[in-house]
Parts: structure tokens; C-alpha cells; sequence
């Protein structure tokens, strides 16, 4: 068998009933916001700053850097229950996941002493800079570079696609450092920019919803000082590999059509056509299914493993459950159906077809599954 | 699994890979019953498991029998394996010894008189004809006790077949009877027991769909890394990676949710519901794509995989297909008035 598709089960420790229990709690306070389970969808820096003072931002690092030093899979129930109440977690979302612990691998001890403590917070919110006009997929041909100065690098470029940059303080961007080699991965590195920084302009970009949540940003001779290069100067490329199984094996990855399904299954509380009461029965075995091949991959993290395989698989499965439930849904709509199953349906076929394009395409992911498979 | 249950698979893996290979199904085919796997399977106590050794089994778990039983779908071994496991559990739990195997539940059309003469028929029977004992599900409640009903214990030579076969090209007979059954072979069956030794039918499909699933992805892989179009092996070419993606996020699933069965002392129907369901969509996926990418050389009577895709075809239909377990599936969130579908998910095992 192939080793990349293993997914041991693991259970949740009976500590996070209690957590749980916790969040749901505090989400009954919450009456802010429209619920949307698509993590892009919604970025609201109050609620980011309710969640901090709860401590469930930062919730698996060191206590020493503000962090819960909490497991994995804390974090895991932490996260799910806000995807699926749709709660708004747009703007902690990147630095949690991601940037966090990027800067706990890879960091110096002053970024860590600097940043960790202002995410935890809710204060310090992060996005990421990866692909370029010219640049998607084919990462390694990124032409936003630095050249050395006194003290630094003189950053020029544009990066774009930039989900929250316009309401983020920093990106942690993947800049050419050294000319292209023969090793095209080689001579890239992680800078942390400022995303106000006068050198620095953030366009947003509307959406084919008609919203402006991504951007396009704009480096103009910036100044980035050697203080905050991520790891080695020419380590961008493995750095970045690194973070992939935390960005794609989470819930995020299959719960962005959650609302569509949670209203679909409501009115059927009240209609028992069959073929409506099988189609829910169908999109639930699915989501089940993901949630413990999900919770397996938590619990590898949880154990220092990096299941690279696992966590692309995750997502183009995910991805492909996310588009298809509005698809069928649209289908079967019970006759009495109600304001908030229509509207959630509508959110989601216009966010759609970001899913399978965000953090890895369907067409990158089956790549690596493919390499996983042994045919590469 | 459990450390003394990768023991079983390991000693079922290397039995079944050993005496099973693609010509001993071929010959089964063709008509010429296994005997020779059946007697070793026996040597070996693999027939009984989860039977008490009381009762003349091999002792155990149901989960070991369910871990056999996806062993040998790998192999497609040509056996009523899955319906001796369900008959035996039935006499195990009515504490009677185990009489003649291979033995099969028969549930149609019976009835019984209070004289004892038994008569009816059933339509398909797998593997009936090489079946030495039948346990006959009579039709309707007892007189005497309306939850539970009668159950018949017949040998080979009371039944008349008829011989038929299925989509897995596997026997399936029609079984008729009209025979005297004496009285210490007829016992009283709670009906939720008939209704579990359903469940027992589709967990041990679901594992044997998992089983046959995994099997079949590396066989697709090992011929797309072999196989030659263009100067290269086809494995190089990007619409072949892409599909093998998608087969493997099948299979990915499909196992992750046959290793919630085997994690459980005992069957959760959910979670039953959930693998049969699940697994028997991605059988459907995975067998166009296996095909796909092995072109004409698959669909030949004599390959290999056509003795798993076939097999596949036919258990994602028995014991309830996609959307029997999915309206069950439904029914069952659904009924719970006071429970948010959210809540209820996360209730679950993981």
C-alpha cells in the first residue's frame, strides 16, 4: 500500500468536549455577522480581537511566545466549530495557521518575541505573498526580487491574489533573492513585509461576486531589514514546502459549502422526499468521511510528522465535495425552503470556483498525489 | 487495527496471496468450485472467526472475520466466505454448533407449517449450489412470539437449485424446498438480530470493497508505470497522473472509512451505513478509471482486473446499494428533531 494514503484513525482526547462545549458557548454571544463557512468570506478585526481574549488564536504555541500551548487537535476543534457556525475569521486566519508557525520553525528568536505575542493577541494579522501576474502555479518562476544593501534588501515587484492584504499588517513574501539557477528552487527567500509601508501599494481587486477581498500589491524599492528575513536567505523554497500539510489538510478545505448543507438538512426537517433525504444522506456520509481522514492528519501533525500526501489529498477531495454540494443542492430544494438556504446557496455558487483554485490547485494537488503514487 | 489484529491480516494476506492467484478465480469461473482454498482456508481457523470455539469456531472477533474478509477480496477468492461469516455469526449467537460449511442465511419466500414442512423458494442464492447447509429465514412472525421468527437449518440435500450467476460472474443460484425439518432444527430468530445479520452483510461488503479497491489501485498504478505509448510510460503523461489522482483520493476514503469498522469492538450502524455507502460510490469511480487507464487489456476475460471491478459491481449492490444506506444515513440525522446536523456530526467517533 501506498504509504501517502495511510490514515491512521485518531481519536480526540476527551479534554476538548470541554473546549468545545466552550466555543459553541461563545458563538451564541456572537450575533455580529452573517454566518458564511468559507474561511475567505468573512474578516472582521473585532471579532478576531473577541476570539484572542479567548485564547484561540495562537492556541498550539509556546506559552512563552502567549501561546495556549495546546495540541493540534484543540486547535482542530477550535477551528472547525467557527468554520461551521461560519464565523469570521478572515482576518487571523493566514497568521494563525500558517505564519505562526512558520516563524516557530523557521524564525529568529526576535521575530518570534515580536510577532507571536501580537498575533495571540488579535492585534497582528498576516497574509501571503506567493503568486505574481506572471506567476501561479509554477511557483519557482516568481520575478519579484531583493537585491543586498547595508542592513537589508531593496525589494521590488508585485505580488497578487493577496486574499486580505488591504486589512493585514504583514506578508510573509516569497521573494528571488539570487539569479535563476540551474536549480530553479534554489535562491528564494521569506521576507515579512509590512503591508503599510509607504513603498508598498495594496489595489484590491473585485471578485466575480462583486467583492474586493484579494488584492494586487505593488513593491517600489522597499526596504526590508535583514531583521525580517525568515530562515536563510535561499531557503524560501523548502521553507515553504514545509507549511504546506498545515494549509491543506484542515477543515477549511471541505466545510466552505457547510452552510448550504446545515439549511438544506433544516428543511427537510419537514419535507421526507426520498430523493432530497438521499442526497442529504450522500453529502453526509462525504463530509464524515473527510472529517476523519482530516482529524488523522491533525493528529500526525500533533505527532511531528508532515504528511504531504495526506493533506493534498485532503484537499482535492474536500475541494471536490465543496463544489459539488451547492451543485446538487440546487437540485433537490425542497419546496418549503427558506430565506437562509437560498441565500447561503447563492454565496456559494458565486465562491465556488476559488476552492479548487486556492492554496494549490485541483491540477498541483493531483501532481503531488500523483508523485505520492509513485508515477512521477 | 490492534497489534493481534495485524497479525491476522499479515497470516490471511500471505494465505490468500499464496493460494489464490488470478487462475485458481479463473478456474472457479469456469465452473470448477475452490475446494483446495476452502480446505486450507480451514486448516488455517479462517472460515470461523468470531465464532465461539464452543460452537465449534475458531474464536475471536467479528473484526477478525471482517479483516479476512478483506484479505481475501484482494484476491478475489472465489468462496461464499462473507455468507458463511453471517450464517455462523447467526448460529453462534443462537448457541448451536456449526453444522456443514459452506453454509448461507436464505431469506425469499418460506413458509412452515406446524407439522414442520417447510417450502418456498428464493431467487438468488450466491454460491448456492456449492452451499452444504442453509439456514431458511421463514416468512412472518411467530404465532407465539411476534418478535422473533423461524429459522430452518436445512443440508444440501433438501434444496433444489437452479443454476444462475451474477455480475461478478460469481454463482447465483435459485433455490427451491419443500422438505420436513425436524423440530431441533428449527429455532426462533429475533427479528433485530435478522436485521443485524443484515448489517453484519453490509460491514463485510464495505471492507471487502476497501480490500478489493486498494488492490486494484496498485495494480493500476504498477501497469501505467509498465506500459508503454509515445516513447514513455503512460504513468508520464499528466491525463493519466490526474486520474490516478482521483482514484486514489477514492481509495484514500474508502479505507479511512473500512478502518472505522475495524477500530470498534462492535458494528456502529452509522458508521456501517456511512462505509457502505461511501466505498460503494467511490467502486463506481475507481473501476471506470482502472479501466480507463488500462485500456482493451483489462476488458479481456483473462486479466486480473476484471476480477476485482466485476466483484465490486456486484457487493456495491448487495446488502443495500448507495442510496439505501444513504436514506438510511439521513433518516437518521434527520429524526433526531433536537439535534443541529453540526452537533451530531462532531457526537460521532472519529
Amino acid at each position: 500500500m501506498f504509504q501517502g494514503m495511510n490514515f491512521s484513525p485518531a481519536s480526540l482526547p476527551s479534554s476538548v468536549a470541554g473546549l468545545r462545549k466552550e466555543v459553541r458557548a461563545f458563538l451564541t454571544e456572537e450575533t455580529e455577522w452573517q454566518p458564511n463557512s468559507d474561511f475567505n468570506a468573512g474578516a472582521s478585526p473585532a471579532f478576531s480581537k473577541r476570539l484572542a481574549q479567548q485564547g484561540w488564536i495562537g492556541m498550539t504555541w509556546p506559552t512563552r511566545y502567549g501561546g495556549g500551548g495546546k495540541s493540534f487537535l484543540e486547535r482542530y476543534v477550535v477551528t472547525e466549530e467557527l468554520l461551521a457556525a461560519g464565523a469570521p475569521v478572515g482576518c487571523h486566519w493566514i497568521a494563525d495557521r500558517q505564519s505562526g508557525p512558520l516563524l516557530l520553525n523557521f524564525g529568529t528568536e526576535e521575530q518570534r518575541q515580536k510577532f507571536l505575542p501580537a498575533i495571540v493577541s488579535g492585534d497582528c494579522f498576516f497574509s501571503i505573498g506567493m503568486s505574481e501576474p506572471d506567476t501561479g502555479s509554477d511557483l519557482a518562476s516568481i520575478r519579484t526580487s531583493a537585491v543586498k544593501v547595508d542592513g537589508g534588501w531593496c525589494l521590488n515587484g508585485s505580488k497578487i491574489w493577496t486574499s486580505g492584504a488591504h486589512l493585514n499588517h504583514y506578508m510573509i513574501t516569497l521573494v528571488r533573492t539570487a539569479a535563476v539557477s540551474e536549480n530553479r528552487h534554489a535562491g528564494l527567500s521569506q521576507f515579512i513585509v509590512p503591508t503599510r509601508d509607504p513603498g508598498v501599494t495594496v489595489r484590491g481587486i473585485d471578485n466575480l461576486a462583486g467583492e474586493s477581498d484579494f488584492n494586487q500589491v505593488f513593491f517600489d524599492d522597499v526596504f526590508i531589514a535583514d531583521e525580517l528575513v525568515v530562515g536563510e536567505p535561499g531557503n524560501g523554497w523548502a521553507q515553504v514546502m514545509s507549511e504546506l500539510a498545515y494549509e491543506r489538510s484542515g477543515p477549511e478545505r471541505f466545510l466552505s459549502a457547510f452552510r448550504v448543507l446545515a439549511e438544506f438538512v433544516r428543511c427537510l426537517q419537514s419535507s421526507s422526499d426520498k430523493p432530497q433525504r438521499i442526497l442529504a444522506g450522500r453529502l453526509i456520509t462525504h463530509l464524515v468521511t473527510l472529517r476523519r481522514m482530516s482529524i488523522s492528519v491533525a493528529n500526525m501533525l500533533e505527532n511531528g510528522e508532515m504528511p504531504d500526501t495526506q493533506a493534498a489529498l485532503i484537499k482535492d477531495l474536500g475541494n471536490t465535495y465543496e463544489r459539488m454540494v451547492p451543485e446538487l443542492v440546487r437540485l433537490q430544494l425542497p419546496e418549503q425552503r427558506s430565506q437562509a438556504l437560498a441565500a447561503a446557496l447563492q454565496e456559494c455558487i458565486l465562491h465556488a470556483p476559488s476552492f479548487t483554485l486556492r492554496g494549490g490547485t485541483r491540477e498541483i494537488l493531483r501532481g503531488i498525489i500523483a508523485r505520492g503514487l509513485g508515477l512521477r | 487495527m490492534h497489534e493481534d489484529q495485524m497479525l491476522v491480516a499479515d497470516a490471511a494476506n500471505r494465505i490468500f496471496t499464496e493460494e489464490c492467484p488470478p487462475e485458481v478465480v479463473e478456474q472457479a469461473e469456469s465452473g470448477i468450485y475452490a475446494t483446495g482454498l476452502w480446505e486450507i482456508l480451514n486448516t488455517n481457523g479462517l472460515l470461523l472467526a468470531g465464532v465461539d470455539e464452543a460452537n465449534g469456531g475458531s474464536g475471536g472477533s467479528i473484526i477478525d472475520a471482517l479483516i479476512i474478509l478483506r484479505e481475501a477480496a484482494r484476491r478475489a477468492a472465489p468462496l461464499p466466505l462473507a455468507e458463511t461469516f453471517i450464517a455462523g455469526q447467526v448460529l453462534n449467537h443462537l448457541q448451536q454448533p456449526m453444522p456443514a460449511l459452506p453454509i448461507t442465511l436464505v431469506q425469499g419466500n418460506f413458509e412452515l407449517s406446524p407439522s414442520g414442512h417447510l417450502n418456498g423458494a428464493s431467487s438468488r442464492v450466491p454460491f448456492g449450489r456449492n452451499c452444504q447447509s442453509f439456514l431458511i429465514a421463514v416468512n412472518g412472525a411467530n404465532r407465539q412470539a411476534p418478535q422473533t421468527i423461524s429459522l430452518c437449518l436445512v443440508d444440501a440435500g433438501q434444496v433444489s437449485i437452479e443454476q444462475g450467476n451474477n455480475i461478478s460472474g460469481e454463482p447465483c443460484d435459485h433455490l427451491s424446498i419443500e422438505t420436513e425439518v425436524i423440530e431441533s432444527h428449527v429455532f426462533n430468530l429475533d427479528r433485530q438480530w435478522l436485521n443485524y445479520a443484515e448489517l453484519l452483510g453490509a460491514a463485510g461488503r464495505a471492507v471487502m470493497m476497501a480490500g478489493a479497491l486498494e488492490e486494484m489501485l496498485q495494480l493500476t498504478v504498477d501497469y501505467a508505470l509498465e506500459r508503454h505509448q509515445f516513447g514513455k510510460a503512460i504513468a508520464k503523461f499528466q491525463a493519466i497522473q490526474q486520474q490516478l489522482a482521483v482514484f486514489a483520493g477514492e481509495v484514500a476514503a474508502s479505507k479511512r472509512a473500512a478502518d472505522t469498522l475495524l477500530e470498534s469492538a462492535e458494528l456502529n450502524a452509522l458508521d456501517v451505513a456511512i462505509a457502505k455507502a461511501r466505498i460503494g460510490e467511490a467502486s463506481g469511480i475507481s473501476a471506470e478509471i482502472a479501466h480507463q487507464v488500462h485500456g482493451a487489456i483489462g476488458y479481456t476475460r483473462e486479466h486480473r482486473l476484471n476480477q476485482l471491478t466485476r466483484r465490486l459491481w456486484q457487493w456495491r449492490d448487495e446488502f443495500g446499494n448507495e442510496n439505501y444506506w444513504q436514506h438510511y444515513v439521513a433518516e437518521i440525522f434527520l429524526n433526531d428533531a433536537a439535534g443541529e446536523l453540526w452537533q451530531e456530526i462532531t457526537e460521532l467517533k472519529v
